[in-house]
């Protein structure tokens, strides 16, 4: 697997005029790694792929994907990546394999690739006019021509939107098939449990800016857990106001509930000291822990 | 030519099939039916233009109409023919390219290795090919309504009077991708190159009604257009407008690969 980055980007900046697009987003995604790309509508998630793809090009900064700079060698990078734009269209008259056709003779492919397979697979009608599929199945067509070549690098936008839990399930499979053979995944989403189950990393970018990059088990561990506890000794819990990690406490008829950030063996030892009823200490959901870092998380 | 920019002319063409019909029929239909009345008409027109002033037969480029050929030329190629293929010529490219932002196509191609000049190089030739087959349409249109009324159309001069049309039509498609490289806005596109597409027509009619205006007629791509079903084609305007055609396309090529595609 290469050791050059799969995507590298310095300071990337795109303002509108008065207008926000992105400022000073810096990353990186090495090869074979999956990156999830987190913020809801408008925090710049789209803005960041179009300037990666020199769709728009960036007020400052740079991007190099393979080690290539995404404006001027934007042609050899593009024939290594996949793409499915957010809200997948084509035309309305034009078919999947119309479609699929033009796309494995741009990039200089024979037939069509693994297209037939995939298609089997998201049970994709490529023969029907776009324009006559709903969402969900336009965007199976989506996935199809971003991935049909094989790419090194999949760059996926609002991949799973419109598809039904099970294509979901398939959709996520495929990803960690890519990354088994080696491709890098850029996955922008605001589906926290997608990232959640398939990202190596995630990025979180709010109001154009990436204010966290973090491995996923990191970013959970650092996350605040909930904690209940009861004791055989309710005064016991009264040593949980001493412990720096303990906060929230709330102690009621016996029973204990606090938030513990961070490491939670300062916790466990003072509990050990008591008889312990119940314990339960409950690891938050990605949705907690974005939504923590959306209310009030770290600028880097 | 790249096996990139043959797949793209083709898909051009393809999306594009039904225009040969939409388009070619009608002018087609018009025009052979023109030719095909004029044996009847022929006497009384005679009579009713000679009491046109001649100024104005000047203007739309009205002759004695004593043959079929200068009746096609007064009703059709002086003026529908050329405004039609021009206005065509805008909507081809105008959907080839910013439509196909406003669809989403243009994301999805340019996920591919593909510069965007050769997209822009890709609607011009495949506008190109689109007008010609629309204008070989009409001419043989044209030569039924001809053969069938015995109206005694000269096959040559008929198709030199129609392939004039072409270098026009090719400059308005590279004005279009011109303005591509400003606005992806199909109907900004068209609005804007129709806008000037009737305005060259009427400027260069005032150069015609007036001889002291005659120097604004420089501005108008008309005056270069002239008469070929009489006269032949003037190989000079014919090439001389195809190449700046060429170097319109490649301009707005140039700007289109600098402005942002927005989602």
């Amino acid at each position: 697997m290469s050791s050059t980055p799969a995507i590298e980007t310095a300071g990337l900046t795109k303002l509108y005029g008065a207008n926000r697009g992105i400022e000073d987003v810096t990353f990186s995604v090495a090869a074979g790694e999956v990156f999830g790309f987190l913020g809801p509508n408008g925090a710049g998630k789209t803005t960041t792929i179009r300037t990666l793809l020199d769709l728009i090009h960036p007020s400052q900064g740079s991007a190099r994907l393979f080690g290539l700079d995404s404006r001027r060698e934007s042609v050899p990078i593009r024939a290594r990546l996949g793409n499915l734009p957010g809200d997948f269209g084509y035309g309305r008259q034009s078919s999947g394999r119309e479609a699929l056709g033009l796309l494995a003779k741009l990039r200089g492919v024979d037939g069509s690739g693994r297209a037939e397979e995939l298609a089997r697979r998201f049970h994709a009608d490529l023969d029907r006019p776009l324009g006559q599929l709903s969402r969900g199945n336009r965007q199976k067509v989506g996935l199809i021509l971003a991935t049909f070549h094989e790419p090194e690098l999949l760059i996926l936008d609002e991949p799973t939107s419109g598809l039904d839990p099970l294509m979901q399930q398939e959709f996520l499979g495929l990803v960690a098939e890519e990354r088994e053979r080696g491709c890098a995944v850029f996955i922008s989403s605001h589906e926290l449990d997608e990232v959640q189950r398939v990202c190596d990393r995630v990025g979180i970018v709010r109001e154009g800016r990436l204010i966290a990059v973090e491995r996923m088990d990191d970013l959970l561990g650092k996350a605040r857990r909930k904690v209940m506890v009861r004791l055989a000794d309710p005064d016991g819990l009264e040593n949980l106001r001493a412990l720096t990690a303990v906060e929230e406490l709330q102690i009621e008829g016996g029973e204990a509930t606090f938030t513990v950030a961070g490491d939670i063996d300062t916790v466990v030892k003072a509990l050990s000291e008591h008889h312990v009823l119940d314990l339960e200490a409950v690891h938050p959901s990605l949705d907690e822990v974005f939504l923590t870092y959306y209310r009030e998380g770290p600028e880097r | 030519m790249s096996l990139q920019l043959c797949a793209l002319v083709a898909a051009h063409l393809s999306d594009r099939r039904r225009s040969v019909l939409a388009w070619g029929l009608p002018i087609g239909l018009m025009s052979a039916f023109i030719v095909a009345i004029f044996p009847s008409v022929e006497s009384a027109l005679s009579k009713a233009i000679q009491g046109y002033p001649s100024g104005l037969k000047e203007a739309f480029g009205i002759g004695e109409l004593a043959n079929v050929e200068q009746y096609l030329h007064a009703e059709m190629l002086s003026l529908i023919v050329p405004l039609a293929i021009g206005y065509l010529a805008v909507r081809a490219v105008a959907s080839g390219l910013a439509g196909a932002a406003e669809s989403g196509r243009l994301d999805v191609l340019l996920s591919a290795p593909i510069s965007r000049r050769r997209i822009c190089a890709a609607g011009f030739l495949a506008t190109g090919v689109e007008l010609a087959a629309v204008l070989a349409a009409a001419w043989v249109l044209t030569m039924l309504g001809s053969v069938l009324s015995g109206a005694g159309l000269g096959a040559g001069p008929a198709a030199a009077g129609f392939v004039s049309v072409w270098p026009l039509g090719l400059l308005f498609a590279g004005l279009g991708i011109v303005v591509c490289g400003f606005t992806m806005r199909t109907t900004i596109v068209t609005g804007a190159v129709a806008g000037v597409l009737v305005s060259m027509y009427v400027v260069d009619l005032i150069g015609k009604l007036d001889p002291g205006l005659s120097g604004v007629r420089y501005f108008s791509v008309f005056k270069y257009y002239g008469n070929a079903i009489e006269d032949g084609i003037e190989p000079l305007a014919f090439v001389g407008v195809s190449l700046l055609a060429a170097l319109l396309a490649t301009a707005g090529g140039w700007l289109f690969e600098r402005r942002d595609i927005s989602a």
